[in-house]
């Protein structure tokens, strides 16, 4: 089976701003905007030999591939959010045609008018946390070799002891850092953390969150994530974004 | 396939994962695959890089 299908980025309120000229969607096929009455669909033309349920179920599992179609799609959605409120698209939304894609966002356009009086004006940022030590460990660093089997029990008991408190502070630290950049945004919302094996960071996650800041407070969001940053070990708090209200775009289904 | 993305290139790839595939808005294709089918993708992904990172050592 083969032929085209309508691939979703996102939506936005009609009417919008001209395109980019040249913009280019996943796999270099030009957006298009295809709008009926007050919401407008960013879309682009793709191939069901990739984009099929069939093919996608495979290439979604080649990192290659999902890696390169989730910067492309990335890349789309950043150039609308620069010039338009939208509602962001999960990876890989795809309809039979133009008409299939604005029949679906038609029956949910109250909740989508909805969300993007939500999002208006404002931008997403990420705070990951790490469970980085201090520093070296105190307990039998520089302590003489253990000179009974008595002794060298005691000393693993109080490592293990210090590890497992470290473990409960990062977390209760964590915890704290959320709700201290909570009261600067309006909404906030955790992810699950990352696995070392995907994100190749070693240090445990104790935070992955997401606040939905207005834009005009985003300078007092970021200063206060470097002060928050500035009192703990290198490498413990990482800001990233600002990123397209990803993690704030969900429309329940009616 | 390769997997030769930096570290750095390789978490913030995670976090757009974390964004695009995790989140936004979870409005059925009618062509593309189950939500189920979507979650399962860090699970496979998982366990491929692991199998990856083993063969390196």
């Amino acid at each position: 089976l083969s032929g085209s299908a309508t691939y979703l980025y996102a939506v936005a309120r009609t009417p919008v701003p001209s395109l980019p000229l040249d913009l280019r969607g996943v796999s270099e096929a030009p957006v298009r905007f295809v709008s009926e009455g007050d919401l407008t669909c960013v879309v682009s033309t793709v191939d069901l030999d990739e984009f099929g349920e069939e093919p996608l179920g495979r290439n979604l599992e080649d990192l290659d591939w999902l890696a390169r179609v989730a910067r492309e799609h990335d890349a789309v959605v950043h150039e609308m959010a620069r010039s338009m409120t939208i509602v962001p698209l999960r990876l890989a939304t795809v309809y039979t045609d133009d008409a299939s894609a604005l029949r679906r966002v038609g029956e949910l356009r109250a909740t989508a008018l909805a969300t993007l009086d939500v999002l208006e004006g404002r931008e997403e940022w990420g705070v990951k946390m790490y469970a980085v030590p201090q520093a070296p460990a105190t307990v039998g660093a520089a302590a003489p070799r253990p000179v009974s089997g008595v002794e060298y029990l005691r000393r693993r008991r109080a490592e293990l002891d210090q590890r497992s408190g470290d473990a409960v502070a990062a977390a209760n630290d964590a915890d704290a850092v959320f709700e201290q950049l909570r009261q600067i945004s309006v909404i906030a919302r955790q992810h699950r953390p990352q696995d070392p094996a995907l994100s190749g960071v070693t240090h445990p996650m104790v935070l992955n969150a997401a606040f939905l800041v207005d834009r005009t407070r985003s300078p007092e969001f970021c200063s206060e994530v470097d002060a928050v940053a500035s009192q703990r070990p290198e490498g413990a708090v990482v800001l990233t974004g600002p990123w397209p209200p990803y993690s704030f775009a969900t429309l329940d289904e009616p | 396939m390769s997997v030769d993305l930096h570290s750095g290139q390789r978490a913030s790839l995670v976090d757009l994962l974390d964004r695009v595939l995790a989140t936004g808005v979870v409005v059925s294709g009618d062509v593309t695959i189950s939500l189920a089918g979507v979650d399962l993708i860090t699970v496979r992904l998982r366990a491929l890089i692991s199998t990856v990172r083993e063969d390196m050592e």
